[in-house]
């Protein structure tokens, strides 16, 4: 029954990854990743790999969106300010 | 299998089960405040399964994520702070419940582990917990007013 | 090389894996099996040097060489970045107003930065006990010192943030990897053997060899490596503006 859980933590990540790829804009992509990120550390811990789950939380918590919110960011900005010099 | 590691299943398959559907799906409001309840399930299913799989090591998974979820969802909360402010989010009544499904897990868990170095950790990942979530939830309902530039 | 070629090469290349990967995915034991013979070896190597964290042990004593090119290999995208997202002669700088931020917002920011940072420390220093080690710290040892941005504004995080000394951290601590290990090599064995210090007893801060040394220099390596990054993504995303200036 201790399998239980690994289904459900298999289901969930499957769930996810799917929505991630699904999700075209990369603001809210954004948003899916930073919940996969959460899902695949659950996945590791189940399968008893505490480190690589610390690891994933870790980085896939703060430190991917914000990379990727910042690039958006910058992009956004840029086309602002051309749209407005046009 | 026993009752933690059910109770940590159930928590993972109802909890976080929610919040992958509501960050697919809705409005930029929905998905917001499903990132950040994300964390406030995820946490305490972490401290179920430490005590489920008997490895107090474990613990420091829970406190790492207590610590860097709701910094995850402040970067959301700042960097989407013009979008969010058109239509600010507002689902106290989940957050409230995410809140007391911490709230109820922490103490059962320090009882299970009785007084001792194991326990005071458990009460630090809960309060980092609890309050972490409160305060993402308030940034993320206005807690960025003015920020243009980033 | 015409095209068609390209694409035969191509598939008799494919071809070839497919039927290797297909091989050796009838040959795996089942899952959740319990015959692990790497593992039972690895383990015993561990426990010989009286490191409780097997990982550890195996990242930064059985194949610590791999963990010196995989620390290189982040030093390398590092830099890569940094050429990358410079500021470049057609761009100015443009600094930002100091920003408004809610309260509470401000206060929690400010008080969990030392905690996350104290954590991120513990996570380093216990690498060789419980589950964590250099990397895993030395990130969030990074990500807590962006609170100040998140929760204050950009120019409170750049008072604390000297980019210039992070990026001498990053180096320095990069050569104390490759250092340890020479020890080894003057000591008489090999290049990052694990042979130069007392292996301490079970369990305990001090033990293990040089995997706490190892550990420390791989979370400075990778604490000042990701405020490296972040910096430059940072000043591109608020700061760095097109244009020679007003």
């Amino acid at each position: 029954m201790a399998d239980a859980v690994i289904v459900v933590a298999l289901l969930l990540v499957a769930v996810s990854a799917t929505a991630a790829v699904a999700v075209r804009d990369p603001v809210r992509q954004a948003l899916v990743l930073s919940v996969l990120g959460v899902v695949l550390a659950v996945l590791f811990t189940v399968l008893q790999a505490p480190d690589v789950a610390l690891s994933q939380l870790a980085v896939g918590s703060a430190l991917t969106p914000l990379l990727l919110l910042l690039a958006v960011h910058k992009v956004k900005r840029r086309g602002r300010k051309e749209g407005r010099h046009r | 299998m026993n009752g933690w590691i059910l109770a940590a299943a159930v928590t993972l398959g109802g909890g976080v089960g929610a919040t992958v559907w509501g960050v697919a799906t809705g409005p930029l409001r929905r998905r917001a405040v499903a990132q950040n309840l994300c964390t406030a399930f995820a946490c305490p299913a972490l401290l179920l399964l430490s005590q489920g799989y008997d490895r107090p090591s474990y613990v420091d998974l829970a406190l790492v994520l207590a610590l860097l979820g709701p910094v995850g969802t402040l970067v959301f909360a700042r960097l989407l702070a013009d979008e969010l402010a058109e239509d600010p989010p507002s689902a106290w009544g989940l957050t409230y419940a995410a809140a007391a499904v911490g709230a109820v897990v922490v103490p059962a868990l320090c009882v299970a582990v009785g007084p001792s170095r194991a326990m005071a950790k458990l009460l630090v990942v809960g309060v980092l917990l609890i309050g972490g979530n409160v305060v993402a939830s308030r940034a993320l309902s206005g807690g960025f007013p003015e920020v243009r530039r980033g | 090389m015409s095209r068609r070629v390209r694409l035969w090469l191509l598939a008799v290349g494919g071809g070839g894996l497919a039927t290797l990967f297909v091989a050796a995915a009838l040959d795996l034991p089942a899952f959740g099996g319990d015959r692990h013979p790497y593992g039972d070896r690895a383990v015993h190597a561990s426990l010989a040097r009286h490191t409780a964290n097997v990982i550890a042990s195996v990242n930064f004593d059985q194949r610590a060489f791999d963990t010196l090119g995989e620390m290189t290999i982040l030093f390398a995208a590092v830099i890569g970045c940094v050429i990358l997202l410079r500021q470049t002669r057609d761009e100015h700088r443009d600094r930002p107003a100091p920003e408004k931020v809610a309260r509470p917002v401000r206060r929690h920011a400010l008080l969990v930065l030392p905690v996350a940072l104290l954590t991120g420390l513990y996570v380093i220093a216990h690498g060789q006990l419980s589950p964590g080690g250099g990397f895993q710290g030395g990130v969030v040892a990074a990500t807590s010192l962006h609170l100040l941005y998140l929760g204050a504004d950009y120019r409170a995080l750049e008072r604390v943030r000297p980019v210039g000394l992070y990026e001498t951290g990053d180096a320095i601590a990069t050569s104390a990897y490759v250092v340890t290990g020479l020890a080894g090599l003057i000591g008489g064995t090999a290049f990052l053997a694990n042979t130069v210090l007392p292996y301490g007893t079970f369990n305990t801060l001090s033990s293990g060899g040089t995997v706490p040394l190892l550990n420390a220099a791989v979370g400075m390596e990778v604490a000042c490596a990701v405020v490296v990054l972040l910096a430059r993504f940072l000043d591109q995303a608020v700061e760095i503006e097109e244009g020679n200036g007003k």
